[in-house]
């Protein structure tokens, strides 16, 4: 049989088949984790960038129950935000906002106080940007430059700067070494935040 | 005898993986990972571990298949042998590592074509053995990670003064400029090409004691 012309085709379906139903397989078993995964660190995300809503040392169930618990799903007056309250009254928007970064889709999550102005800060729970640079936007040094800042109403919310720049109230200093990524991530942000607040505009006619 | 000519050929197979013929430094393969992955030591640890475990477990796979593999399709299984080990890496990671899967972005993914994978694949486990085979791999992953380590440990040094992530002291301090070119592609290829010099220059002068 193994001197026939069609052995080595067969043969080669018979091994695809087989290793692609292992595959397939340990997929299928880890899909529910993977998921979980997911959900999670967007969990974490939404409530690390509301005010008092995160806490480093608290562990993946509490932070889950806390969620549960605390922040509210999206719904018409909120334009797609995750909503917060305190004492009653609405504290901060969540807005979940993601596009294209340099070699994969960006996420992250962007706090806005109920001013709907100030920053209260940006959590990126998934991105694929080049580690040690572009992935640098998820470090808490670059991360944290974004809290306090004030939505401007020119053409750009919020704008990067070169590093080493004198920032101003809308200002941010962009990723040394990651042109790409920074340029991605300024639009993503401009155009969630522009987006969002626009529909709440209009929500609120 | 033949327990002895075993072992001999076990430590050629340690001695070439690791020093002799060494993937890296020597044969020059697998160079796009070891440019990709190097800014973090931690991340490189990673991929090594994800390396040593395709390479040696397709060795064995391909070792174990080659009786039966037709010539004409071999390069087919083996490609789909590296493959099939890399998802099962990647998925893996996903489910349980969610943090390192994210941090080594697409580079998991890419072990498929790391040529030392196949390299060693064509050039040794499709001819020998399973445990050869799988030996061989192993070593030769050993050799890659040892120079990977090199190369990480002082990229991220000077380029971002940290190891493993800690502020190290002097280099995260005020005196030291961090050197960014390190972190950023071209400072791989200085540093890959100082420590092959380095290490070329070692293995050239032992060779000349032996003679």
């Amino acid at each position: 049989m193994r001197e026939k012309k069609w052995f080595p085709i067969l043969y080669m379906f018979i091994v695809t088949a087989f290793f692609s139903s292992i595959v397939i397989g340990v997929s299928q078993f880890t899909k529910q984790r993977v998921v979980a995964n997911q959900k999670r660190s967007f969990e974490q995300a939404v409530l690390a960038v509301l005010p008092g809503a995160y806490d480093v040392n608290a562990g993946n169930l509490e932070l889950h129950r806390r969620f549960q618990e605390q922040i509210d799903k999206p719904d018409e007056f909120s334009a797609g935000a995750y909503t917060i309250k305190k004492d009653g009254r609405l504290a901060a928007y969540a807005l979940p906002i993601q596009g294209q970064g340099f070699w994969a889709p960006i996420k992250a999550v962007i706090g806005v106080a109920a001013d709907k102005k100030t920053i209260t800060g940006v959590t990126f729970y998934e991105q694929k940007e080049t580690p040690g640079l572009g992935a640098q936007i998820t470090t808490i040094k670059f991360r944290s430059q974004f809290q306090g800042k004030i939505v401007s109403t020119g053409p750009k919310p919020l704008s990067f700067k070169r590093p080493g720049d004198v920032l101003g109230k809308s200002d941010v200093h962009a990723v040394t070494g990651a042109t790409q990524t920074s340029a991605r991530l300024e639009k993503i942000i401009n155009e969630g935040l522009k987006n969002w607040q626009q529909k709440m505009a209009e929500g609120a006619n | 005898m033949a327990v002895a000519g075993e072992k001999s050929e076990i430590n050629k197979i340690i001695s070439d993986g690791i020093w002799q013929s060494n993937p890296i430094f020597k044969q020059v393969l697998g160079i796009c990972s070891t440019l990709a992955v190097t800014n973090l030591v931690l991340n490189t640890m990673v991929m090594c571990i994800a390396l040593a475990f395709t390479l040696s477990l397709s060795a064995a796979t391909v070792s174990a298949m080659r009786r039966s593999t037709p010539r004409n399709v071999r390069m087919m299984v083996e490609t789909l042998i590296i493959a099939f080990y890399v998802i099962i890496v990647d998925v893996l990671l996903k489910a349980y590592w969610p943090q390192m899967s994210n941090s080594l972005g697409p580079y998991v993914g890419l072990i498929i074509t790391n040529c030392i994978v196949m390299g060693r694949c064509e050039a040794y486990a499709n001819s020998q053995p399973i445990g050869r085979a799988f030996l061989d791999g192993l070593f030769n992953a050993l050799g890659y990670s040892f120079v990977l380590l090199i190369i990480a440990v002082f990229r991220e040094l000077f380029g971002m003064g940290t190891l493993l992530g800690y502020q190290m002291p002097y280099f995260s301090g005020p005196h030291w400029g961090k050197w960014i070119i390190m972190v950023m592609p071209p400072g791989a290829f200085f540093m890959l090409a100082i420590v092959t010099w380095i290490l070329r220059s070692i293995q050239m002068t032992r060779e000349d004691k032996q003679k």
